[in-house]
């Protein structure tokens, strides 16, 4: 356990330092929802949630202008979420657990993308949506590529077996 | 009592949730508590050691291009400055027939910015001075482009900037020549908007943007940006300038600090 909190702050330091250098027009991507969705397939809702919270409340610490306690709140909701796929695999169906974790990222960055850029959704919500998009779309990129190394089925039966 | 601890043991993951939860949102509520300000500003400077070595090495690696820049940027103010001089004793003279008083200059630190945050959109970023060096919660923060942001979070070496491009930041500008005021907020990329404009307001699109000096915080005249559209619905009892801002937010690496009282400025 002590192992994989060390491995979370690893996430944490790499995101601060490095994710400058992967900021595109001003749009980043969120390795530590990448960390904590694996975090809570693997180890459930509990330790996932707890996790979830202080590593957001970490990332919030490091600087945001306002809406300090936006990151925790959204990391545990999706820890949360997510727990609940925790060994569930092979009791649904692959299209339903795929469209759910993936629906749940979704949320993620809706609430992220909605609380940063409000004034874009009330004017323009076409403007709005290309923003979420690419927002989502950035850290999905790296998702995806995490995904040939340590697949999402494998994480999520991880326990089981 | 017994079966109560194992109701509690059995929807502990979700007992936990809804703590963090509403944790999250008390925080998020108290975002303008004094006690937070000083535990982020405490949290800021920790941070910004760390980050430090970074933003040495990212200003490193932008030194020839600035140099270059900057060797450009020299010849072009050495031939204006030549103009300049020539207005200086005009303005002088003129200012001595109004017997109007001359304007206070600011006062400005430098200052090099140390990390913008982890977040997923960036909304500020921090600098690597604090009390020590005299900096204040709201104090102006600007680049050569123009207004940039405002001091919300100080530490004893670092202090955090809500910049341009956060959700909650309003700034009162004018907008020249027409001297229309309105309250801008952030938009999207580098372009934002102005609001509560005159519906019979000329503006037009070139027109420059300026800090209007009604704010308690923004010194005015203070550059801020073109007008790239204006909007006049008809229905709208006002009218809507989107604006581009002149400054790069996204590869800061120097900004500086207004330390000035704003009473003496005026």
């Amino acid at each position: 356990m002590i192992k994989k909190i060390y491995i979370g702050l690893g996430v944490f330091f790499f995101q601060f330092i490095l994710v400058d250098f992967l900021s595109i027009k001003m749009i980043r991507p969120d390795f530590l929802v990448i960390y904590i969705f694996y975090f809570s397939l693997i180890n459930g809702r509990y330790k996932g949630i707890i996790l979830a919270f202080f590593i957001g409340l970490l990332s919030d610490f490091t600087g945001v202008g306002s809406y300090f306690g936006l990151t925790s709140l959204t990391l545990s909701i999706t820890a949360y979420l997510i727990g609940f796929l925790n060994g569930k695999y092979e009791r649904l169906l692959p299209y339903v657990f795929h469209s759910i974790w993936f629906s749940i990222l979704i949320l993620h960055f809706f609430i992220i993308s909605y609380v940063q850029f409000q004034t874009l959704f009330e004017s323009s919500f076409f403007d709005f949506s290309l923003k979420f998009i690419f927002t989502f779309g950035y850290t999905m990129m790296f998702f995806f590529v995490v995904q040939f190394f340590f697949p999402v089925k494998e994480a999520s039966h991880a326990e089981i077996s | 009592m017994r079966n109560l601890y194992l109701f509690f043991l059995k929807y502990k993951d979700h007992f936990i949730f809804l703590f963090f939860f509403f944790s999250s949102i008390f925080l998020l509520l108290q975002n303008d508590n004094l006690n937070i300000y000083i535990i982020r500003g405490k949290f800021s400077d920790k941070f910004s050691i760390i980050s430090s070595p970074m933003a040495w090495m990212r200003s490193m690696s932008r030194l020839e291009l600035e140099t270059k820049f900057l060797r450009e940027k020299n010849i072009q103010l050495s031939l204006k400055m030549e103009s300049m001089l020539n207005q200086n004793e005009e303005y002088k003279s003129l200012l001595k027939l109004l017997k109007l008083k001359e304007d206070s200059d600011l006062e400005l630190i430098a200052a090099n910015v140390v990390n913008s945050g982890s977040s997923s959109n960036l909304s500020s970023i921090t600098l690597d001075i604090g009390k020590d060096y005299g900096v204040k919660v709201d104090q102006p923060v600007l680049v050569p482009e123009g207004i940039i942001g405002k001091i919300i979070v100080v530490g004893k070496n670092s202090s955090i900037v809500q910049i341009i491009n956060d959700a909650s930041f309003r700034l009162s500008v004018r907008i020249l020549p027409s001297g229309n005021a309105g309250i801008l907020r952030y938009f999207k990329d580098d372009i934002c908007e102005i609001r509560e404009l005159q519906k019979n307001a000329q503006i037009s699109i070139g027109d420059n943007v300026v800090t209007s000096g009604f704010s308690q915080i923004y010194p005015k005249n203070l550059p801020v940006g073109e007008v790239i559209e204006v909007l006049d619905e008809r229905g709208s009892f006002q009218k809507v300038a989107k604006i581009r801002i002149k400054s790069k937010i996204s590869s800061l690496s120097h900004a500086f600090i207004i330390v000035s009282d704003l009473d003496k400025i005026d």
